[in-house]
């Protein structure tokens, strides 16, 4: 899956100015960089959420041209291709826990309701929720929700999972449940791409990190030199000192 | 007094139940689907021959809610009889009072309902939309499995309203020669002369009908709510 010469404005203010970026499979992505620098941007354009106005967008053997129309067929390879995972969580409120992890499958991928809720069960093994399968969104913390919606992500069998600040909206136990899930997943070769504020868990989980700054990138690499001190540049250091108690 | 309550009361359900109830109900009902269907129209894409439709539907919103209902049941029951378009409707348009109604009434709760159920599809959260776009459902899926639902819920409140104003309406029926209630109450008034009592006493059954209609609307929104939300073993 890889991105290139992508620019996308709002207005006046271009949000992405050119970039190319490639997300190798099998591994974790994890994109860093102030606020508004535009990651939930490259992050949606992915999910084709948002349409740039240039650049393409290759995944496998599928060529996106933003400068043209997307056909239906196009988007919805794509969308199957990869899962979101909003900081909001988005559940569907009026669906159970169960119902929003097989409504996918059966609605999209037309898998048959028995099929689906297996299937579905055992995702809930996973996310460490099986006994929530009947609760309703409301009725969940910050961070079941955030699980559920990783399960109902993974029910479409995406080749990616797309994660936009998947914990900042939670309290620190709460969080660490949430990406104990995520190493995990992580751990079973699932390709992600993660947008995080949280520079201990990128440390941690990523094989590729991206540092996005007013639109461009500016680091695009490994993480051991993203983190080391010697390497980086001055920009990263400070970006990493105003973020975490390094200094 | 009781005497002449005892008489006229049963006309005056009769005509209730014959006509003042059909009429509101199958008009609220037609209205509905013709709101449904003005709502998405007017939230969908403004391109192409679209714009020709969604103007349109704008113009219609737009006609029947600022021109008066009365107004409207006199166009369509004695107007439309003089609108001979030659080849088309040479002999005028005739409907029978009844008919009359429920086109007016119809078309009426059409345009103030597309208006609540446009209101209620917005107050969706956009994140709803994107979360079933991420998941791969098109516009016409989510539409009904994610969106329609929760804007069900919301509108309820104040569709039923609509609704109860509907059947207090449908007492403008009258002057299009409808025998409903508040007809029935005129003429037992004209022949009893007893206008007091015979209009308090059709103003005592539709205050009847309205609150039990506000009683189900109560009864339907705890339902909703309950079909949402199981308390007990399940929460946190
Ligand atoms: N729909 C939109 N309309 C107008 N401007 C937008 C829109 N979405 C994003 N922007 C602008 O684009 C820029 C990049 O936004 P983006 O959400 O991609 O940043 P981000 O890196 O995810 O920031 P954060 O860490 O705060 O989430 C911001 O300046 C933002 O104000
Ligand atoms: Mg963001």
């Amino acid at each position: 899956m890889k991105l290139e010469q992508v620019n996308k404005t709002f207005g006046s203010h271009q949000v992405l100015k050119n970039i190319s970026l490639d997300f190798p499979r099998g591994k974790v992505t994890v994109l860093v960089g102030p606020s508004g620098s535009g990651k939930s941007t490259i992050l949606r354009s992915l999910n084709i959420l948002e349409k740039p106005e240039t650049g393409t967008y290759d995944f496998d053997d599928l060529q996106i041209d933003f400068s043209k129309e997307i056909s239906k067929n196009d988007l919805f390879y794509i969308r199957q291709k990869t899962g979101m995972v909003f900081q909001s969580y988005n559940l569907f409120p009026h669906f159970t826990v169960l119902e929003n992890i097989i409504e996918g499958p059966i609605q999209v991928l037309k898998k048959k309701r028995p099929f689906a809720i297996k299937q579905a069960k055992e995702l809930l093994i996973k996310v460490g929720l099986s006994d929530k399968a009947n609760a309703y969104p409301e009725q969940l913390s910050g961070g079941q929700a955030q699980r559920v919606a990783i399960a109902r992500s993974l029910a479409m069998n995406p080749e990616y999972i797309l994660l936009d600040e998947p914990t900042s909206a939670l309290d620190p136990e709460l969080e660490l449940e949430v990406l104990k899930v995520l190493l995990q997943i992580a751990k079973e070769q699932q390709s992600m791409v993660i947008v995080t504020h949280n520079l201990a868990f990128a440390k941690r989980v990523a094989d590729k990190i991206i540092f996005v700054e007013e639109g461009n990138i500016i680091y695009d690499g490994s993480v051991e030199n993203f983190f080391d001190p010697d390497t980086r540049n001055a920009r990263i250091s400070q970006f990493i000192s105003s973020m975490t108690f390094e200094n | 007094m009781w005497n002449t309550i005892s008489t006229s009361l049963p006309q005056i359900l009769e005509a209730g139940f014959k006509y003042t109830i059909p009429l509101a109900l199958i008009s609220f009902f037609i209205g509905l689907a013709l709101a449904l269907v003005t709502a998405l129209i007017r939230l969908s894409a403004t391109k192409g021959i679209n714009i020709v439709i969604k103007l349109f539907f704008r113009f219609y919103v737009w006609l029947f809610r600022s021109t008066p209902l009365l107004v409207q049941l006199f166009i369509v029951y004695f107007g439309l009889p003089y609108l001979k378009i030659k080849g088309l409707t040479p002999e005028g348009i005739k409907l029978d009072p009844f008919m009359a109604g429920v086109l007016t009434f119809s078309l009426n709760t059409g345009a103030y309902a597309s208006e609540t159920i446009r209101a209620a599809i917005e107050s969706v959260p956009s994140g709803q939309w994107e979360a079933a776009a991420s998941i791969g459902m098109t516009r016409t899926q989510t539409l009904k499995r994610i969106i329609l639902p929760q804007a069900l819920r919301v509108s309820v409140p104040p569709l039923a309203n609509s609704f109860i104003s509907l059947v207090k309406d449908t007492s403008l029926a009258a002057s299009i020669t409808i025998v409903e209630m508040f007809e029935v109450s005129q003429q037992i008034a004209a022949e009893n002369y007893e206008p007091l009592l015979m209009y308090s006493l059709v103003a005592v059954v539709y205050a009847i009908f309205c609150t039990i209609l506000s009683w189900l609307q109560g009864k339907l929104e705890k339902k909703l709510n309950a079909s949402h939300v199981k308390r007990g073993s399940e929460s946190r």
